[in-house]
């Protein structure tokens, strides 16, 4: 569940399909998730898990998995690949 | 009413300059967010709630990073965004150069600059471009002139002053305008302890002839919070009544 809402924040901000947000889409890979789609995405990612994440932990989420392994750290879990 | 509907958030808001902001903010319809590390800062919030605003108060200290996050999300949990930030924490200490300890200037620094920086990084987070969202900086003459026997304060100040300049231009395309009040003398608890003669050196360089009040400053502050500077971004006004250098 936790992992379909994470796929629906990157596909909603990022205005991409849901099916091509994969652990591997990373930071700046695409035109969309540049500076600016970064900080709305955390924005999304934060409100839909009703978190705040530290500053280092925006600078290090760089890709989907990582945000999964940070995410994880706030105490949201996410199903083994 | 100015603020109506407006959430915001004000530091340093248990006495002083950010006392009487958060007064006239209320008074405006804005529901607040306020913080402070004093015990005064709930009754406060408590004296503003009996006039029927909405206020939440939380105590604690923005150099704490942890309690900064909580404020933010404080705002995002109480009213779902931030409109208006108002970074006014501050400290002052005093110290001619060469008698400053090492402590002293790096609490001016943590408080007035890095926890500044820390609050309006993350406060960007919870506002909304299209509601019109307004930072205002505390700053001080200090920061823009200079003052004798406060050069570590100073320099504090001139950091709020640089970071408001540069937080404006980066922020604008986002749509979030950044000001900063720099104060001249204001009758709070820092000019109390002045002697008299002091006190009286102070209003001869004043060309309003007196000290502000802090009410004086909060309009101020209200003027680059709401929508009746909505055209203004990158400011700094000083709010000195005129001070001769």
């Amino acid at each position: 569940m936790n992992d379909t809402k994470l796929r629906e924040c990157f596909s909603s901000v990022l205005g991409i399909p849901i099916d091509q947000v994969t652990d591997e889409l990373a930071y700046n890979s695409i035109k969309a998730w540049d500076s600016v789609g970064h900080m709305a995405l955390v924005a999304a990612l934060e409100s839909a898990f009703d978190i705040m994440l530290d500053t280092d932990d925006i600078l290090a989420l760089s890709s989907v998995a990582q945000a999964k392994e940070i995410l994880g750290r706030y105490g949201v879990s996410f199903d083994a690949a | 009413m100015q603020l109506e509907g407006r959430a915001a958030l004000i530091t340093g808001a248990s006495r002083g300059i950010g006392a009487a902001t958060a007064r006239l903010f209320a008074a405006e319809g804005a529901p607040l967010v306020i913080c402070g590390r004093s015990p005064e800062t709930e009754s406060m919030a408590a004296r503003l709630r009996a006039t029927g605003a909405r206020v939440k108060a939380m105590l604690g200290d923005v150099r704490d990073e942890g309690f900064v996050k909580q404020l933010v999300q404080a705002c995002r949990k109480e009213y779902g965004h931030l409109d208006v930030l108002v970074n006014n924490a501050g400290v002052l200490k005093a110290g001619r150069l060469g008698m400053i300890p090492t402590a002293d200037v790096r609490e001016l620094l943590e408080v007035n600059v890095v926890a500044l920086v820390q609050l309006t990084q993350y406060a960007l987070r919870v506002m909304d471009a299209a509601r019109g969202p307004a930072i205002v900086n505390v700053a001080s003459i200090a920061g823009t002139r200079g003052t004798e026997g406060l050069s570590a304060y100073s320099a504090s100040k001139g950091a709020v002053v640089a970071f408001t300049r540069a937080c404006a231009k980066e922020l604008a395309p986002k749509g979030i305008r950044v000001n900063a009040v720099a104060p001249g003398y204001v009758d709070t608890e820092m000019m109390s302890g002045l002697a008299a003669e002091d006190r009286a050196r102070i209003v001869e360089r004043i060309r309003l002839g007196r000290i502000a009040s802090p009410e004086e400053v909060a309009a101020a502050i209200l003027h680059l919070a709401s929508a009746s500077s909505r055209y203004v971004t990158g400011q700094v006004l000083e709010v000195d009544g005129g001070i001769e250098d």
